[in-house]
């Protein structure tokens, strides 16, 4: 192939979705394009094509409009425009477009791709029919990407969940042993410059140090091991076993091209089988102190990072983590009447926000009430608030920091005998204000974690009551369901928002996600329904008409695919031993995903619409 | 060169010729000035050459691409290596990157020629800083058919220049080189220093200067010669 040709043919290689094309399809697109120049400002696509193509961009840029002229999306380069080619594929119908800049275009004749689709289903997929086929498939191909969390599987690499924690061979045993001490390891890797030069283990603190009264002063060469038996990163699961119990090491250096990565040990293999929501729970069950729950919920993170890579979804997780938070919970408020003796009224302990919902990620904040029995004493309340004081400061040693709006039991408002919850939702119901609607996501979304008395269904029968003779209060959520708006799409590295501005990240919590969970919260309340969590909600609502079953599934899959793209966003952070944040940048996604992640915003953005135009939102906002 | 003169020179040349490739390619009509640059087929040419002298230096690639009115066609890219008599100069050979090994596998001139002027009859030579091309390929065909080229050309720097002169833009001889003009228009970089490349960007080159001359209102071959 000539030179020129062979470019272009990179050029087409590297975007979507021309690199799932196979080699000879490739070799002999280029000679089937054409090249146009548009000049900034010319209308597109341009009026003077003698026969129907598809742009693909190679310079420059294109705006496309609505018939109101708003910006709807901004293409780049190696972007595809929508094109009057063949059913199904994205076309200009209600659109208007026009050059940002000056563009240079590779022309493909809808009869070459209609052909190229026909031969190739992968290729042919990214231009079916509905956006909700696209989101589904992309669901699947996370599940299918999964690289599972078995023994036999499982490389060594992926275990390494920690930024490698080394020393030089010439500090002090006592240094190396705080190193390891604060870092919370059991080995400590030594190393000359790149140069893996030894390693110390708990044990050998203990047999070479300690039991021979070695001086601490001394530097650790002197109990180092220096003939290390190492494994690759790529070293499966299984082998790294094997070769630990033949050599009786419970730990190895694990090295990749650059020099060691990190330690891999007995404990991590062990792990894989236990890092479960299960095994959490039953160690939560048996913990006796704060200080083990504390350690026990350590591991959340680690739960996370397995669970992504197991291939789970968004709601796998949240249920999984949601599920040792609420055993948490249990065994805090255990523990506390343990200390403070049986209360002298029955109560229950509501859970809110995202635990009510089961929708967590590794460490929420914690948003938490307290319903007491009605004959509840004034001079009791001291017993509820300590209860709720070490509850409280309980979760947030375990990492559920506080709630940054103070909705905790431990707050005297929020722990409070049912009759004055019911006077609050009564109150949030008839008169929706701005203060009442900012605590419906979390006051609407509530599930008691621990009721022995039944206290519960009094107060959600109750609220279901109210709700059935006052429909004012769901227009009012309906309008704050419309404040979080997703973005546009994206635009070359950066995060096209609405009016045209760009950004370098996005918060896909509250751009993504949290405007599904409003939509569906507002759903369901409309439906009178009693479901929380949001896939929950957004099925019954499907199934009461509360929006039709194809908007209920496909707010479903959008929400399933940001959910776990977020999870898997903070299992890379986790890993590399950062704090995990909300936030993507355009460079995170590969063109595949950007292109979802555009399909699932367009939806959230038409579902937006319909509910404003539902309940007029405008004349509530 | 006026117009009707040229043509009547086409004609005059094609009664003198005996049967040969250069005759077959005269015989088509060359493109009017009159009409409209849309409905006009070009094609783009770059030539790589032991040096600068077209009578004393030789022609070592040539790479041409067709466009039709405001469309590059990939599928007509062409690139042909010619066989060289004696050596390539050294200084020469690290600009194209052709190897005395790589030019002794190329074609004869006498069958690369006609390829490129069977896709040039009847339609205009597009080429940067042309007076080189012209030059070559007029004294190529001198050598093996005894007449020389005539052709209708738009020279992409000549257009540039005229248009910086026009808007009184100071430039210097830098700015009108391929690649600076390609910048300057936004269009892609072109990797190696090939003829097929240089052609092609040529090629996107005048693409991009119709773009930014045409206001609309029609605009004519005439315009760009």
């Amino acid at each position: 192939m000539d030179v020129e040709l062979i470019e272009i043919r990179e050029f087409l290689a590297s975007h979507s979705p021309f690199d799932r094309l196979p080699d000879s399809a490739l070799d002999a697109l280029p000679q089937r394009l054409s090249v146009r120049y548009l000049r900034r400002g010319t209308p597109f696509p341009p009026t003077d094509d003698d026969s129907p193509c598809l742009y693909i961009l190679r310079r420059g840029a294109v705006e496309l409009r609505d018939d109101g002229d708003n910006l709807i999306g901004k293409l780049a380069e190696g972007d595809l425009c929508p094109s009057p080619c063949g059913q199904g594929g994205l076309g200009m119908e209600g659109l208007s477009g026009q050059t940002a800049e000056d563009t240079l275009a590779y022309l493909l004749p809808c009869e070459v791709l209609d052909r190229l689709r026909g031969a190739h289903t992968e290729f042919a997929s990214h231009f079916d029919a509905s956006m909700s086929d696209r989101l589904r498939r992309a669901l699947d191909t996370i599940k299918d990407d999964a690289t599972g969390t078995a023994l036999m599987t499982v490389q060594v690499g992926e275990l390494l969940n920690r930024p490698l924690v080394h020393g030089g061979p010439d500090i002090s045993i006592r240094d190396a042993a705080r190193i390891m001490s604060e870092a919370r390891v059991s080995s400590l890797v030594l190393t000359d410059g790149d140069r893996l030069v030894g390693m110390i283990t708990d044990r050998d603190l203990r047999n070479r140090c300690l039991a021979l009264g070695v001086s601490p002063q001394e530097p650790v060469r002197r109990i180092m091991t220096e003939r290390l038996h190492t494994v690759r990163e790529d070293t499966l699961g299984f082998e790294a076993l094997i070769t630990m119990s033949r050599l009786n090491v419970h730990h190895l250096p694990v090295l990749d091209e650059r020099g060691v990565r990190g330690v891999v040990s007995t404990s991590d293999l062990v792990r894989i089988q236990s890092a479960n929501a299960v095994y959490l729970v039953g160690d939560i069950r048996k913990a006796e102190s704060l200080d083990t729950l504390a350690s026990i919920s350590a591991r959340l993170s680690e739960l996370q990072i397995q669970l992504v890579h197991s291939g789970a979804t968004a709601s796998q997780i949240g249920q999984a983590i949601t599920a040792v938070t609420d055993a948490i919970t249990l065994r805090l408020l255990e523990l506390a009447e343990a200390e403070l003796g049986a209360p002298p009224v029955p109560y229950c302990w509501m859970a809110g926000g995202s635990q009510a919902r089961r929708e967590q990620s590794s460490h929420s904040d914690q948003d938490n009430a307290l319903l007491i029995a009605d004959h509840l004493k004034p001079e009791d309340d001291a017993y509820f608030k300590a209860l709720a004081q070490r509850v409280n400061d309980g979760l947030n040693a375990c990492g559920y920091v506080y709630c940054p709006g103070d909705v905790m039991a431990s707050n005297d408002q929020w722990r409070q005998p049912l009759k004055i919850w019911t006077k609050y939702f009564n109150t949030w119901i008839k008169r929706p204000e701005p203060m009442a609607l900012m605590l419906s996501s979390v006051f609407f979304d509530l599930r008691p974690i621990h009721d022995p008395a039944g206290l519960f269904n009094e107060l959600a029968e109750r609220i279901h009551h109210m709700s059935r003779q006052e429909t004012i209060y769901i227009a009012y959520m309906a309008a704050n369901a419309l404040k979080h708006r997703p973005p546009l799409g994206f635009f070359r590295k950066l995060v096209l928002i609405r009016g045209g501005e760009h950004d370098q990240t996005f918060d896909i919590k509250h751009r993504g996600i949290v405007p599904i969970v409003d939509l569906a919260r507002v759903y369901a309340l409309s439906a009178g329904l009693e479901d929380i969590n949001t896939i929950e909600r957004l099925k019954a609502a499907g199934e009461a008409r509360a929006l039709s079953k194809d908007g209920a599934a496909n707010l479903v899959d959008a929400y399933e695919f940001i959910g776990t793209l977020r999870m898997r966003h903070q299992a890379e952070q986790l890993k590399r031993g950062t704090q995990a944040d909300n936030f993507l940048s355009p460079d995170d996604l590969s063109p595949l995903e950007r292109g979802h992640l555009k399909d699932a915003f367009a939806l959230i953005h038409t579902m937006q619409e319909s509910l404003g135009q539902r309940y007029q939102a405008g004349r509530f906002a | 060169m006026s117009a009707l003169p040229l043509d009547w020179r086409r004609r005059w040349r094609l009664r003198r010729l005996a049967a040969c490739p250069l005759r077959d390619y005269l015989a088509a009509p060359f493109p009017q000035p009159g009409c409209d640059y849309k409905a006009v087929e070009y094609v783009a040419v770059d030539l790589e050459t032991t040096g600068l002298n077209a009578r004393r230096d030789q022609i070592l690639s040539i790479g041409w691409v067709r466009i039709t009115g405001n469309r590059i066609h990939l599928d007509s890219c062409r690139h042909r290596l010619v066989r060289v008599t004696g050596d390539i100069p050294a200084d020469s050979a690290v600009i194209h990157q052709i190897t005395d090994d790589e030019a002794a596998r190329g074609l004869e001139l006498a069958s690369a020629l006609p390829e490129l002027l069977a896709d040039l009859a009847g339609r205009v030579l597009i080429a940067h800083h042309a007076r080189v091309e012209l030059g070559f390929l007029d004294a190529a065909c001198r050598r093996l058919w005894g007449k020389g080229l005539l052709v209708r050309t738009v020279d992409t720097q000549a257009v540039a220049r005229r248009l910086l002169e026009r808007r009184q833009i100071p430039f210097k001889a830098s700015d009108l080189r391929l690649h600076a003009l390609c910048e300057r228009y936004n269009l892609p970089r072109h990797g190696a220093h090939n003829a097929l490349s240089d052609a092609f960007a040529a090629a996107e080159l005048f693409l991009a200067q119709a773009a930014h001359r045409d206001n609309g209102h029609g605009m004519q071959l005439g315009d760009f010669l």
